[in-house]
């Protein structure tokens, strides 16, 4: 346990560092779930099975899907527009 | 804000603050050694006066069960904002295919995703069943499972495509669903109240330890809490895929309360 659960605060700090440092925005929805998985483990290493649950539920699955409708349906149905020219708005 | 004067307003803000952090830092416990007496407190009055194993559930669904009250209509609150603000003048109408890029191409899905979501979506649903209902003997409960249970809907929507989603997923049943869980919760608080007991009092005969059926009006609460976070994270799903669909030029949609 002694090993585990720092090696878990440095992945969280790793991977939260990473969700930061992704720009791209499909990308980073994996980055972000990936994130939730890892605080996840954490929060069940530090004894909270039902925090992680929610974490699990929430931030690995439910945001990062939310995000990933988003992304699918921004800037799709607007005729006549092509898809490069509403970057900047 | 130019970079410049962002870098100085965090060095400002950091050595303001960075002296008080460091004096609570140094007066915590160390890591892992001090449990709070609420905890052992908790630790004695659930089990033995609740017969409920999971003290979570038990701090969230009966002792502090009115904070739980207030998220359930924070949580209503969000996701109605978030639908008027999504929804603008599109209506609630439904099209028989999803908004896409005039030219982008379509790509059917494989018959491998539609197969793996067939089979995931119902074992996903019935996990999100089994953490609502055992939510007072183990991890989980009405909140996370609502949310494994909207994510077996998501599933749905992934496998079936977009319209044989929404030809099962209707909008306004989620709404009912949503409100009919956010009442359920509201009268476990006032059911009490008929019997002459104290606003969410657990009334109801909290069973034998460990058995499903233990814990008294938690089961009901969870219940409830598990139909409204289902519901409002579906329709979260449904308004964000929907954002972008234009109202028709007819201004059908705008009159249409279908």
């Amino acid at each position: 346990m002694s090993v585990v659960l720092p090696l878990l605060f440095l992945l969280s700090a790793a991977s939260g560092t990473l969700v930061v440092l992704v720009r791209e925005p499909r990308r980073q929805v994996f980055a972000l779930s990936a994130n939730g998985l890892v605080l996840a483990l954490l929060f069940t290493g530090l004894q909270a099975p039902d925090v992680a649950l929610s974490e699990i539920a929430v931030g690995t699955v439910a945001v990062p899907l939310i995000v990933l409708v988003a992304l699918g349906a921004v800037r799709t149905d607007r005729p006549g527009q092509d898809a490069g020219s509403g970057e900047n708005v | 804000m130019s970079p410049r004067l962002r870098v100085l307003l965090l060095g400002l803000a950091a050595l303001v603050l960075a002296p008080c952090a460091l004096a609570v830092i140094a007066a915590m416990p160390e890591f892992g050694t001090a449990i709070a007496p609420y905890g052992a407190r908790i630790n004695a009055v659930a089990p033995a006066e609740r017969n409920i194993a999971n003290m979570v559930t038990a701090i969230n669904f009966d002792l502090r069960g009115l904070d739980t009250l207030g998220e359930e209509f924070m949580l209503l609150a969000a996701v109605t904002g978030t639908v008027v603000l999504l929804r603008g003048r599109r209506g609630e109408r439904d099209g028989d295919r999803a908004a896409r890029l005039p030219g982008r191409a379509v790509v059917p899905r494989s018959e491998a995703v539609i197969l793996a979501c067939r089979i995931a979506g119902p074992l996903t649903a019935l996990f999100g069943l089994y953490v609502t209902v055992h939510a007072s003997l183990t991890p989980g409960g009405g909140f996370q499972g609502g949310a494994v249970l909207a994510s077996a809907c998501v599933l749905i929507y992934l496998g079936e495509g977009y319209a044989g989603w929404r030809r099962g997923v209707r909008s306004a049943v989620l709404d009912a669903i949503e409100g009919g869980g956010a009442l359920l919760v509201v009268l476990c608080g006032l059911g009490p109240m008929l019997v002459g007991a104290a606003f969410m009092q657990n009334v109801l005969p909290f069973g034998t330890f460990g058995a499903l059926l233990s814990g008294g009006l938690v089961l009901v609460a969870n219940l409830g809490v598990a139909a409204a976070v289902t519901a409002g994270f579906s329709q979260l799903v449904l308004e964000f895929l929907e954002e972008t669909r234009a109202p028709r030029p007819d201004g059908a949609d705008g009159g249409d309360d279908a």
